[in-house]
């Protein structure tokens, strides 16, 4: 019996665990276009350090590799 | 010269000269060396002020036997912090409490102040919530290398050695979208605020803007609880002992 968890005490924590989850998950909003800016900005500023024309467009695919990469974490985190 | 609040225009005419000489030091030339420090900084530093008496008195006003409404207000937020970092974080978060709650006060009357007439947000101004971002930003990362030493850079190398070279990039992009993103969520929430208050205030200035001033309030309270709460996200993804 003693090793029942209270069921007030587990709805308080569902509760608690819900707000964490919304915004984790109102962040992927923010996150996904902001990972896909930063990543053009690193390109750019690369290619104007090395003089070249192309490292903005690899930024680019990174910035969007790590936006599908936070992603697929939240999904994960939530499923398990 | 640009348009100052009245806190602002003191300041510039007590403190410009040696804010443009430091600035200067720095290579830094001010738009307007006669008014160097803009409004949002003011509003930063009133704030400073408004929570350094308020602590100060909270501190010589402490008493077990009868404790007062401040100092309940104080053990409240403190209490709230403190479970939501258990919550999240788990077990030995206590120390990351004055931080976090230091961040929400500052947020919290960053976002309130614009409600008092002749002040403004200084939130409401990019670099104010970037500057935040960066401390939450600068302060998980160092708390991620002091709990793992050295070993906290293979969070950013992935689950597979072979796979470094493709999630080393990945990881420093997604950590910068990261303030990024604080920025723009507290900047936007926080800008879009003022300027719908400013509207209906300018429309009709009785009755109407007060549902909005209300909202204002709703905003800035759930921004900052947002803020927070995402600061203690990232820190326990930076204090984990599995990635």
């Amino acid at each position: 019996m003693a090793d029942e968890p209270d069921p007030g005490k587990r709805d308080s924590n569902d509760k608690e665990n819900f707000w964490v989850q919304i915004t984790r998950y109102t962040q992927l909003a923010f996150i996904f276009p902001a990972a896909v800016v930063v990543g053009w900005l690193i390109g750019v500023a690369l290619d104007h350090w090395l003089h070249t024309t192309w490292i903005y467009l690899a930024g680019l695919l990174f910035g969007i590799a790590a936006g599908f990469v936070e992603l697929i974490r939240a999904a994960l985190r939530n499923s398990k | 010269m640009p348009e100052q609040l009245w806190f602002t225009a003191l300041l510039n005419r007590l403190f410009a000269s040696p804010v443009t000489a430091f600035l200067r030091s720095l290579h830094i030339e001010p738009r307007h060396p006669a008014a160097p420090i803009a409004n949002s900084f003011a509003m930063e530093i009133l704030v400073f002020l408004f929570l350094l008496v308020l602590f100060l008195m909270v501190r010589s006003r402490l008493s077990v036997d009868c404790p007062g409404a401040l100092q309940h207000m104080f053990e409240g937020v403190e209490g709230f912090i403190q479970n939501q970092s258990n919550e999240i974080i788990g077990h030995h978060s206590e120390s990351y409490t004055p931080f976090l709650a230091a961040l929400l006060f500052f947020i919290l009357f960053c976002n309130l102040i614009g409600l008092v007439p002749s002040f403004e947000s200084p939130t409401a101004v990019a670099v104010v919530p970037l500057g935040c971002a960066l401390c939450a930003f600068i302060y998980y990362q160092a708390q991620g290398f002091k709990h793992a030493g050295i070993g906290y850079l293979k969070h950013f190398a992935g689950p597979f050695w072979w796979l470094a070279w493709l999630m080393l990039p990945i990881e420093i992009i997604s950590h910068l979208a990261r303030v990024l993103s604080l920025t723009v969520r507290l900047y936007a929430n926080m800008y879009a605020g003022d300027m719908v208050t400013l509207v209906f205030i300018s429309l009709v200035p009785l009755v109407l803007p007060i549902p909005f001033l209300g909202l204002h309030i709703f905003v800035s309270l759930l921004q900052t609880y947002i803020f927070v709460l995402l600061t203690t996200v990232y820190l326990q993804g930076a204090v984990a002992d599995e990635h």
